[in-house]
């Protein structure tokens, strides 16, 4: 018997690996300002729907290490209720890579699909 | 079923706990910042909810603690510090390994450490003791009650500033966040916790032995490196220039010629011993660091 539950979210964790980084860089580039974690998370959760992709929380660590590989910067400013908040921007670098990530997606979109249709 | 932020913090601390402390510091930071500003969010938009059924809603968009530390173990196990990068090439021949040193961009990094150390030493000593001893002084006063906060915050600041150059220098890593201070508390309050907080007292020790070490490496280094390069130097001035090695009374000492390729030598020998030294001291240096800064 095939453990098929298991085994979907295994791919669902996997295909989100690559994925959220493009959808978190996308969603920054087409922000006008600096958003912080759960602005995005929002947002993410109103193109969702009802279908929940991925945790929240697993949002954060991609952001960090978007950071860390310098195509997001971020600085922390106090909020008026609760913790400080770190803001999240895209950096220059950011957008140029953006645009192959794009490309690439663009491309594994239509592969995928004919692949799935069998056209 | 987890009842407050806290609890959830705690249980993430938990599952946690095989990770790299810098990471899990990470790690309760972003989830403390999104739990209470989502909490605060759903709280106004439906006011009639219960606390807890509110915070379990939020954690289930969130994810559970074990499930948010898989994310964190899962990028981090993809992310290496820094210089940490490289994965140490095993070289056979020690001749190599030897000389591999110059290769290795951690003991270049250490050496830069060293050396700016002694002016972030100065700075990290100087204000470590003015504001202790300004602290102490005002403490008359009832505005000194609010210099010292001003005073334990900033060494927050200063703390992550040194972990950020630590972390980039020696390949070590250390955290990307200010820890949080307490929300809701008056400073009255928030001063308490942090006379009573063991890393704060442990960053002004780090701060003021920050000095004397970073004088030390300093001496250590250009010492060396005036050697070597000296060493080197001696034959090859001679050669261009009549300045003898020696003068004593009228009598001037050249080098003899055939010493001039043992110099070399040694000067060079002189420098690479010290470049493997560096990264020794880096690599120590690191571990102590993390100890004195990284909240555990």
């Amino acid at each position: 018997m095939v453990d098929s539950s298991a085994l979907t979210k295994k791919f669902q964790k996997e295909l989100n690996a690559g994925i959220a980084s493009l959808v978190l860089l996308s969603v920054l580039d087409n922000s006008d300002e600096p958003m912080y974690g759960y602005q995005i998370a929002k947002l993410l959760d109103d193109y969702s729907g009802d279908v929940s992709f991925m945790k929240q929380g697993a949002l954060y660590p991609v952001l960090r290490q978007l950071e860390d590989s310098g195509l997001l910067e971020s600085k922390v400013e106090p909020s008026v209720s609760g913790p400080p908040r770190r803001y999240y921007e895209i950096t220059a670098g950011g957008r140029e890579t953006l645009v192959t990530w794009q490309g690439i997606w663009k491309q594994m979109k239509s592969f995928v699909d004919k692949a799935v249709k069998g056209a | 079923m987890i009842k407050s932020i806290e609890e959830y913090l705690d249980q993430l601390k938990i599952e946690l706990k095989d990770s790299d402390a810098a990471s899990v510091q990470d790690a309760l930071a972003d989830a403390e910042e999104h739990l209470r500003a989502a909490l605060a969010n759903l709280k106004q938009e439906q006011p009639d909810r219960s606390e807890e059924e509110a915070l379990s809603q939020v954690i289930e968009q969130y994810g559970s603690p074990d499930e948010t530390a898989s994310a964190y173990r899962e990028v981090e196990r993809r992310t290496f510090p820094g210089l940490a990068r490289g994965i140490p090439v095993q070289q056979n021949s020690a001749i190599k390994r030897f000389l591999g040193v110059y290769d290795d961009p951690k003991a270049w990094g250490a050496l830069l450490y060293m050396l700016i150390s002694m002016i972030t030493g100065v700075v990290y000593f100087t204000w470590a003791v003015t504001g202790l001893s300004l602290s102490i002084s005002f403490a008359i006063f009832i505005f000194g009650l609010l210099f010292a906060v001003f005073f334990t915050v900033s060494l927050r600041g200063l703390a992550l500033l040194e972990g950020r150059i630590v972390e980039g220098l020696l390949g070590v890593r250390m955290p990307r966040r200010t820890t949080f201070l307490q929300k809701d508390m008056t400073w009255l309050e928030s001063l308490k916790t942090n006379l009573t907080d063991k890393k704060v007292w442990l960053s002004i020790l780090y701060f003021l032995l920050q000095m004397p070490l970073g004088v030390i490496y300093f001496t250590v280094i250009v010492t060396s490196f005036t050697l070597s390069v000296s060493l080197m130097a001696a034959p090859l001035v001679q050669s261009i220039t009549d300045f003898p090695l020696l003068m004593i009374g009228g009598m001037r000492y050249f080098l003899p010629a055939w010493s001039t390729p043992l110099f070399l030598l040694l000067g060079f020998l002189i420098w690479t011993i010290t470049m493997h030294l560096g990264r020794w001291i880096g690599s120590l240096h690191g571990k102590y660091a993390k100890m004195f800064l990284v909240t555990d």
